[in-house]
C-alpha cells in the first residue's frame, strides 16, 4: 500500500508541474497584456515600460517562470499584478466559501443521486426507471445560468424566502449560512445529481446481471438483501469514481453559478484574473484546481483500494 | 456485514476529512511569507493587516444583511470588483465608486461640474496665470488622526507626476510648493485655463497620506480625508466604510450615514432582483432594457441624468481607402445615430454628432452636419471616392458589450451602401493591444468622465495625442487645440474648442454617435443622493429614513 501511495504522489508532483508549465505558457501566448490593462485607456509608453519592470514582465519568460516556480515550491505563489496581494491569500481568502459551496452542492447531489439510482437499476424498465432517467435527462440539460436565474426568480423575487445572492460565513450564524447557501447548492447540486444518477443507475444495472447476483437470489435472499450485499459493493467503483470527478469539479469553484448568485468564490477570483490578465492570480487559482483534482484521484484511487484489494496489485 | 460497514466507515471518514479541511482553511492565518518575485514592493506588507482587520469589523455588516434599515449603514452594490484602492493606481470605476467617499481633492466638481472648494478653501491666480496660489482648509484630519499640511498636497502630486496614471493631467506643471503648512503654490509653464479639472476633476487626483505609501497599505487600506474611513475588505463581506466622526464638513451634520457596505454583484440580473428585494439600497447601474420597469416599481427610485461620457468609433486613416476623407463622410452619414442609440441604450441616451454633452452648458456646441441613414449622400461619397464593395474590420469588445450591438446595427446600416462590415469581437485587453498596435479598420468604444474639453479633444486628434490611434492629422486642428490650452478668456476659448469640434467632425476623426445617460437605482429609504452628470458616487449627504 505505501509503495502504491509512493507511486502516486510521484505521479501527481509530475502532473502538477505539467500543468504549471502549461498554464505560463497559455497566458503568456494569448493576446491581452496585463499591464496595458492595468493602465486602461490612458496608455503612456513610459508608464508602461516602468510598471512591466516593477512586476518583472520585462525578463525572458524561461527567467519569469522558473523564478516563479522556485517561490511556488516553496508554498509562495507571487503577489497579484493588479493590487499587489499574495496570490496564496486570495485564494484562501475564497476557499471557505468555495468548499462550502462544493460540499454542499455534493451532498444534494448524493441525497438525490443515490436513491434515484438505484432505485431505477432495480426497477428498470418500470415507469418508475423512466420517470427517474427523464428527470435526470432534464437536469442535465438545464444550464446552470438558467436554472439559477430562475430559482432566484422564484424564492427570491416572487416568494421573497431566500437572498438572492452573497455567502454569510458560517460564524454569523447557521441561518443566514444556509439561506444564502440553498440556492446556488440547489443549482449545481441538482446538475451534478442529474450526471451521477446516470452512473449510479448503470453501476447497479451492471452489477445486477452477474452471475453471483442469480445465485444470491436462489439462495433465497430478499431483493434488498441482494442489492445490499451483492450488488452495491461490486458498484461502488464506477460510483466513486464520478462522485470524485464532480467533486474535483465542484471544488475548483463553478464559475457561472458563482457569477449569478454573487458568491465569493474561487471560479470569480479567476474568471476576474483572466480578464485583467493578472497572470500571477490564474497561475495561482489554475494550479490550486490542478491540484484539487489530482488529491481527490489520489483518494479515490486509495478508497479503489479499500474496496477492491485486486487494485492494490496491479 | 463487516464489510459493508466498513465501507461506510470510509464514507463517513471522507465526509468528516472534507469538513475538517473546510473548517481549517476558514481559520487558518495565511503565512505571506517575503515576496521577491514581484511587484509593487511596497504593497507586499499589506495583507497581513487586511486579512485580519475583517474579524474585528464582521459583526456590524452581518446584521445589516439581515435587516438593512435596522442599522444607518448603507449597503450598495456594485456590478464589479474594484481592483485595487490606490486612488493613483487604479484605472477601474468600481474602484472610484469606493475611493470617492473615502478620499478628497484639492478642489472637486461641484454638481452642476463647475470647480468648487474642496480641501483648498480660496486659490488666487497671479496676473501672468502661471503662478496659482492655494490656502488650504484649516483642520483638515487624516482617518489617521493626523492633520493635512500643505506637504500632503505636494508629496501627492509628485507621486502622481512620478509613478501614477495620471501624470499626463501635469503637462503644463512646472512646480509645486508648499511655502508654509496651509499654502500650496503650483507655478506653470504655460497659462492651463483648466488647471482645476486637470488636477482635482475625479479622485483619481486624492490628495493622501504619505505614511500609508511607506508602510505600502495604500492598495488595501486607504486612509484619506473623506466622509468615510475605510474599515476592511474581503470577498465576504465586500468593502466596509464608517462615518469619519472628524470629517471637515462635520459641522454640517455630515455624513449622516453611520457607514457604508460596499457589496459585489456581477450579475445585473440578480443585482437588480436584490434592490428589488431590499437586500440592498443601492445600485450602481441599471441595465437599459430595465429602466422602463423598474422606474414603474413601488419602492424604487431611478436617477438618471444626461452623462459626460461618449461612445464613438474611428476609421483607420492609415489604411487605404479610409485616408480619404469622403469615405470617412459618407460612413458617417449612413449610419443612423437614434436606431444605434435605441438598440444599444434603449433610448437611455442623447445622439450627438459631437463629442461634449448639452448637459455640459460651459462647453458643449450644437453641430450635426450629418444625416440619418442618408444613403444617397454616403453613396454619392462613395462613389466620388471611387470606392465599392468596401469590407470594414471593425473591432470591439464583450466586455463593453454594447460596441458589439452598435457594431451589428452599424453593419447592417452600412449593407445599403454596399459596405461589408465584419466584427472582430475580442476580450479587453486583447482590444488594447491591436488598437495600439493599429489592427483594425475601424475600433469603436467611449470615453468617460471628461469635463474639460482638452480631455475631449487634444489626446484624441492632435496628431501628437497619445490616443490618436486613427491616426488623424490637421494642422489648423493642432494650433487650434495648443491654443485652447493656454487661452484664460473664457469666450475665447470655447470659441477655440468651437472651431476644432467643426474640423474633427466634419473630417470625421471620430465618428461620434451618442452621450449615454448616467442612471443609478435605489429604495425609497434613501435620501439625500443624486446621480451626477459626472458619474462621482457620493454618499456624504445620503441618510437612510
Amino acid at each position: 500500500m505505501s509503495g502504491f501511495l509512493v507511486r502516486r504522489i510521484l505521479q501527481m508532483l509530475l502532473a502538477l508541474l505539467g500543468v504549471s508549465i502549461v498554464v505560463f505558457a497559455l497566458m503568456h501566448l494569448v493576446p491581452g497584456d496585463p499591464v496595458r490593462v492595468a493602465l486602461g485607456t490612458r496608455f503612456d509608453q513610459d508608464l508602461y515600460d516602468a510598471l512591466r519592470e516593477r512586476v518583472g514582465l520585462d525578463k525572458p519568460l524561461i527567467q519569469q517562470y522558473f523564478s516563479w516556480l522556485g517561490s511556488a515550491i516553496t508554498g509562495d505563489l507571487g503577489v497579484s499584478f493588479r493590487n499587489g496581494q499574495p496570490v496564496t491569500t486570495l485564494i484562501m481568502e475564497r476557499l471557505p466559501a468555495t468548499i462550502t459551496l462544493a460540499l454542499a452542492a455534493l451532498f444534494i447531489a448524493l441525497v438525490v443521486a443515490l436513491p434515484a439510482g438505484i432505485i431505477s437499476a432495480v426497477r428498470s424498465g418500470t415507469g418508475l426507471d423512466y420517470t427517474v432517467s427523464a428527470a435526470s435527462q432534464v437536469g442535465i440539460s438545464m444550464p446552470d445560468f438558467w436554472a439559477g436565474v430562475m430559482y432566484i426568480l422564484l424564492f427570491s423575487l416572487t416568494l421573497g424566502w431566500l437572498p438572492s445572492s452573497g455567502f454569510a460565513p458560517f460564524g454569523d450564524g447557521i441561518v443566514e449560512w444556509a439561506r444564502h447557501l440553498i440556492l446556488p447548492a440547489l443549482t449545481i447540486g441538482l446538475i451534478s445529481g442529474s450526471i451521477i444518477t446516470r452512473f449510479v443507475r448503470s453501476a447497479v444495472l451492471e452489477a445486477l446481471n452477474q452471475d453471483y447476483v442469480l445465485t444470491a437470489r436462489a439462495k433465497g435472499l430478499s431483493e434488498w438483501q441482494v442489492v445490499r450485499r451483492h450488488v452495491l459493493p461490486n458498484a461502488w467503483i464506477p460510483i466513486v469514481t464520478v462522485v470524485g470527478l464532480q467533486l474535483g469539479f465542484l471544488l475548483g469553484g463553478v464559475v457561472v453559478t458563482e457569477v449569478i448568485f454573487a458568491w465569493p468564490g474561487l471560479g470569480r477570483l479567476a474568471l476576474t484574473a483572466v480578464k485583467d490578465r493578472d497572470f500571477t492570480v490564474l497561475q495561482g487559482a489554475v494550479l490550486y484546481i490542478a491540484f484539487m483534482f489530482l488529491a481527490i484521484n489520489l483518494i479515490v484511487d486509495i478508497i479503489y483500494a479499500r474496496l477492491d484489494p485486486r487494485v492494490r496489485v496491479s | 456485514m463487516r464489510k459493508a460497514r466498513t465501507r461506510w466507515r470510509i464514507a463517513i471518514l471522507i465526509l468528516v476529512l472534507a469538513l475538517a479541511a473546510a473548517a481549517c482553511s476558514e481559520g487558518e492565518s495565511v503565512d505571506v511569507g517575503d515576496e521577491t518575485t514581484a511587484a509593487p514592493a511596497e504593497t507586499t506588507e499589506a495583507p497581513a493587516e487586511t486579512t485580519e482587520a475583517p474579524a474585528e469589523t464582521t459583526e456590524a455588516p452581518a446584521e445589516t444583511t439581515e435587516a438593512p434599515a435596522a442599522a444607518n449603514i448603507l449597503i450598495a452594490a456594485q456590478g464589479s470588483e474594484p481592483d485595487q484602492l490606490d486612488p493613483h493606481m487604479t484605472s477601474a470605476y468600481a474602484s472610484f465608486q469606493v475611493l470617492e467617499n473615502v478620499y478628497d481633492t484639492l478642489v472637486q466638481p461641484a454638481a452642476d461640474l463647475s470647480m468648487e472648494p474642496a480641501l483648498a478653501e480660496s486659490w488666487v491666480i497671479s496676473d501672468d496665470n502661471l503662478t496659482w496660489t492655494f490656502t488650504l482648509r484649516d483642520g483638515v484630519k487624516f482617518h489617521n488622526g493626523r492633520d493635512l499640511v500643505a506637504d500632503d498636497v505636494v508629496y501627492s502630486f509628485e507621486r502622481i507626476i512620478a509613478e501614477g496614471l495620471n501624470g499626463w493631467r501635469f503637462g503644463s506643471v512646472e512646480s509645486v510648493t508648499a511655502p508654509d503648512d496651509s499654502t500650496v503654490v503650483i507655478t506653470l509653464t504655460r497659462p492651463s485655463p483648466n488647471l482645476l479639472v486637470s488636477i482635482a476633476g475625479f479622485k483619481g487626483m486624492a490628495i493622501i497620506p504619505k505614511e500609508i505609501v511607506d508602510d505600502g497599505s495604500i492598495g488595501t487600506s486607504p486612509v484619506g480625508t473623506g466622509p468615510f474611513r475605510f474599515v476592511s475588505q474581503s470577498p465576504d463581506e465586500g468593502i466596509v466604510l464608517e462615518k469619519n466622526p472628524d470629517y471637515w464638513r462635520a459641522s454640517e451634520g455630515l455624513p449622516k450615514l453611520d457607514g457604508i457596505r460596499f457589496v459585489q454583484i456581477p450579475d445585473a440580473g440578480t443585482k437588480l432582483t436584490a434592490l428589488r428585494t431590499g437586500e440592498v439600497h443601492w445600485i450602481d447601474a441599471v441595465p437599459p432594457q430595465d429602466i422602463e420597469s423598474l422606474s414603474g416599481e413601488a419602492g424604487v427610485t431611478v436617477g438618471r441624468v444626461p452623462g459626460g461620457d461618449y461612445h464613438y468609433f474611428a476609421l483607420n486613416q492609415n489604411r487605404t481607402p479610409f485616408d480619404d476623407v469622403r469615405v470617412r463622410q459618407a460612413i458617417a452619414h449612413a449610419i443612423n445615430r437614434e436606431e444605434i442609440t435605441e438598440a444599444a441604450q434603449f433610448g437611455a441616451a442623447t445622439a450627438n454628432q459631437t463629442a461634449i454633452p448639452a448637459s455640459n452648458a460651459a462647453w458643449y456646441y450644437s453641430y450635426a452636419p450629418f444625416g440619418s441613414g442618408d444613403t444617397a449622400t454616403a453613396q454619392g461619397l462613395l462613389d466620388d471616392a471611387g470606392v465599392s464593395g468596401l469590407t470594414i474590420d471593425f473591432l470591439v469588445t464583450s466586455d463593453f458589450p454594447e460596441t458589439v450591438t452598435q457594431a451589428q446595427v452599424i453593419a447592417a446600416e452600412l449593407a445599403a451602401v454596399g459596405v461589408t462590415v465584419e466584427i472582430t469581437d475580442v476580450d479587453f485587453s486583447t482590444w488594447l493591444d491591436m488598437e495600439a498596435n493599429g489592427e483594425f479598420d475601424a475600433f469603436m468604444l467611449s470615453w468617460i468622465g471628461n469635463i474639460d474639453p482638452d480631455d475631449f479633444y487634444y489626446a484624441q486628434h492632435h496628431s501628437e495625442g497619445g490616443f490618436n490611434f486613427q491616426g488623424y492629422s490637421n494642422s489648423e486642428v493642432d494650433s487650434l487645440l495648443d491654443a485652447g490650452r493656454v487661452e484664460t478668456d473664457q469666450a475665447a476659448r470655447k470659441a477655440l474648442y468651437d472651431q476644432a469640434a467643426q474640423i474633427i467632425v466634419d473630417e470625421a476623426s471620430y465618428i461620434y454617435l451618442y452621450n449615454p445617460d448616467n442612471i443609478n437605482a435605489w429604495r425609497d429609504e434613501v435620501g439625500g443622493y443624486m446621480t451626477r452628470g459626472d458619474n462621482a458616487i457620493r454618499f456624504e449627504e445620503t441618510f437612510l429614513q
